[in-house]
């Protein structure tokens, strides 16, 4: 039991919020407490995000940044919906061969950022728009629809009439991640190049070929949750990935991974997805518009991290504010970290 | 870290090798934009006609603009993603002022400064004082001015603009010379910006904190308060932009800007300029002459017939072709 409860002070912080919200939300706003599964089903809405979260959270723990996870899961969707529609390709392989394209992608990224020495977020920024004109090349004047209805099953299916499969997908996916990253050498060594590239490097480790893993990860969850929204929605669009990337990162950051990186947990991450999800649908149902809620999630990125800086020893550039304001220490040197 | 290590130790072939490679790049690109020109020219013999030219050169004015701020972001080791948000909000503001409540040109003006200045300067808080990371502070700061320009066009858009309005966007400022105002406007502000990043010292100071933030630091620049200021005059000439651009254009919706991925070209054209992506040295010749390559670039896509969804895709290729063939980075393991 013990080990069920989280043992970090903002794991837990991250509980209380999830608690009060949900409650705030079922007490305050009438229509969102909707019977056990009806409430269970509001996770197919965001789980997505949730998606995109665990494969960036892996990105943002070396280090860097994906910012083409949209354009990766548009896409991704795209080339899908091309396979069943014109080709005629089974469902399931088209799928496969998506997620497969999605991982290609990010690893084009890893490349670009690895090999060209570019820095991740002007190379994710350029594959972004790039990635983008292809898809929306692709898909066409009209978007493609209706993919059967095994293939809905994914998106907005439960199973034994009450649990949403994508509900199962993302807690099998987040503790397959958890254990990728606590108990794998892989995932320690990315741990590691977050927290300090230099010692990493002069440790042995490969950090560019750790890299490319890691952007591969990124972009075969992005196309995976590009499938889900497919899925969900039962048609492609081929910028319908747009929505993902702000609030993704969101969740990563406000689930207590460093934006440095070298600091985090998934654990973290899935309670910020919870509750990045609870509050977005909430205030949807309330009324608020789509501009309004995500102002709120880019005010959310931005007070989290702040936060975050507040309170933390490894601050971006001076140190702790705290200890600055204190006067008792002489201003701390400044790291600068690229 | 070496090539700024090599670089500090041999200050003498640093002072030798650096304004060779300026002018270089902006040689090569206006031969490239001749070529463009030249070679676009022959398919097409109206894109040499002088109206195409000056609708090249007026169109590159908004992009020059923001491509100077950027440059300045940039210098300092910083991205503004925002630019294309506070551009949009300013163009939407004014543009519906000048219409609904007939502002004049001369009251806009100074408030359009203020409120980027405003919107910049809060930017810069968060980079400068909450440490945040300038891209996530950007990126976070560009859905909050998207949402309030949405919030404030409720829904409505610009279509017509005053005639004082339009005087300014299109017509010359001076009669009988052959330049229209936004033009001169750009010209000036580069003049001032190339002024002050090399021969004030608050110019001198963004240099350096683009190089070594620590090293500034230890020799005394206010570091913060210089990157606040950074980022005001980011937000003030991002909003100037917006309103050359509904003066220009005469229309602006509430994803004017942010739709046409304003912030992407502008670091587009920075980083084709020939300022370093890694901080410490940026080219405002290089920038606005980038600005016309762009324009030109994206005209020529025009008038050869390639759909306009390529348009992205180009620029993040011309990004990347930029930054892996222009700068010396810096060698990380």
């Amino acid at each position: 039991m013990r080990y069920l409860f989280p043992s970090q002070p903002w794991d837990r912080a991250l509980v209380a919020i999830l608690v009060a919200l949900f409650s705030g939300f079922c007490i305050l706003t009438p229509g969102f407490y909707n019977g056990f599964h009806g409430t269970l089903a509001i996770t197919e809405e965001f789980l997505p995000f949730g998606f995109v979260a665990l494969g960036l959270s892996v990105v943002i723990l070396t280090g860097g940044i994906d910012l083409s996870v949209g354009s990766i899961s548009g896409l991704a969707a795209v080339i899908m919906a091309i396979l069943i529609k014109s080709y005629g390709l089974n469902t399931w392989l088209a799928v496969l061969v998506a997620v497969g394209a999605g991982g290609g992608l990010g690893w084009l990224n890893g490349q670009i950022i690895t090999r060209l020495r570019v820095e991740p977020l002007i190379a994710t920024l350029s594959t972004n728009f790039i990635y983008s004109s292809i898809a929306i090349a692709l898909a066409g004047a009209s978007p493609p629809y209706g993919f059967g209805h095994a293939f809905g099953e994914l998106g907005t299916g439960a199973i034994a009439g009450w649990v949403p499969v994508q509900l199962v997908i993302f807690i099998v996916l987040a503790i397959g991640f958890s254990v990728l990253i606590t108990r794998t050498g892989y995932g320690r060594r990315l741990v590691m190049i977050g927290y300090n590239r230099d010692a990493a490097h002069y440790a042995g480790v490969s950090v560019a070929s750790v890299e490319r893993r890691a952007y591969c990860i990124s972009g075969v969850m992005a196309a995976f949750a590009g499938i889900v929204l497919a899925s969900y929605y039962d048609a492609v669009r081929a910028d319908m990935g747009d929505i993902l990337l702000l609030t993704s990162i969101t969740m990563v950051v406000l689930g207590g991974i460093s934006i440095f990186g070298g600091e985090g947990g998934i654990l973290g991450v899935t309670l910020a997805v919870m509750i990045l999800g609870v509050l977005r649908q909430g205030m949807l149902i309330a009324g608020f518009s789509d501009m309004v809620t995500t102002m709120l999630i880019g005010a959310i990125l931005l007070s989290s991290i702040a936060i975050k800086n507040l309170f933390s020893s490894r601050g971006f550039d001076f140190g702790s504010i705290i200890r600055r304001l204190s006067f008792l220490r002489p201003p701390e040197r400044m790291t600068s970290r690229s | 870290m070496s090539s700024t290590a090599t670089a500090v130790s041999d200050p003498s072939r640093r002072k030798k090798s650096r304004p060779r490679r300026r002018e270089l790049r902006e040689v090569t690109l206006l031969v490239a934009i001749f070529a463009v020109v030249l070679g676009v020219g022959v398919l097409r013999p109206s894109f040499m006609s002088f109206s195409n030219i000056e609708f090249m050169v007026l169109s590159s004015v908004v992009l020059g603009l923001v491509g100077i701020s950027q440059t300045f972001v940039i210098i300092t080791r910083g991205i503004d993603l925002s630019v294309s948000a506070v551009l949009g909000l300013s163009a939407m503001v004014f543009g519906l002022l000048s219409t609904t409540s007939s502002m004049p040109l001369w009251q806009a003006l100074p408030l359009c400064l203020a409120m980027g200045a405003v919107l910049g300067c809060f930017n810069g808080f968060l980079v400068a004082w909450l440490k945040i990371p300038p891209i996530i502070a950007t990126l976070g700061t560009y859905s909050l001015y998207g949402g309030l320009t949405f919030i404030y066009s409720n829904g409505l858009q610009v279509d017509q603009v005053s005639p004082n309005f339009a005087a300014f966007g299109n017509d010359n400022l001076i009669p009988g010379l052959p330049v229209p105002t936004p033009v001169l406007a750009l010209a000036a502000v580069a003049a001032a910006a190339w002024f002050v990043l090399n021969h004030m010292k608050f110019g001198r100071n963004i240099l350096a904190i683009g190089n070594n933030a620590a090293a500034a630091y230890n020799a005394g620049i206010s570091v913060r308060r210089t990157l606040l200021a950074v980022y005001t005059i980011s937000g003030a000439l991002a909003a100037f932009a917006g309103l050359v651009f509904v003066a220009y254009t005469g229309s602006a919706t509430a994803t004017t800007g942010t739709g046409d991925h304003v912030e992407l070209q502008s670091i587009a054209i920075a980083l084709i300029g020939g300022t370093a992506i890694a901080g410490g040295r940026g080219n405002l010749a290089g920038t606005v002459i980038g600005s016309v390559f762009l324009s030109v670039v994206i005209t020529a896509l025009v008038f050869l017939q390639v759909p306009a969804i390529w348009y992205s895709a180009g620029e993040g290729l011309m990004i990347l072709a930029a930054v892996t063939l222009g700068a010396r980075r810096s060698v990380n393991p």
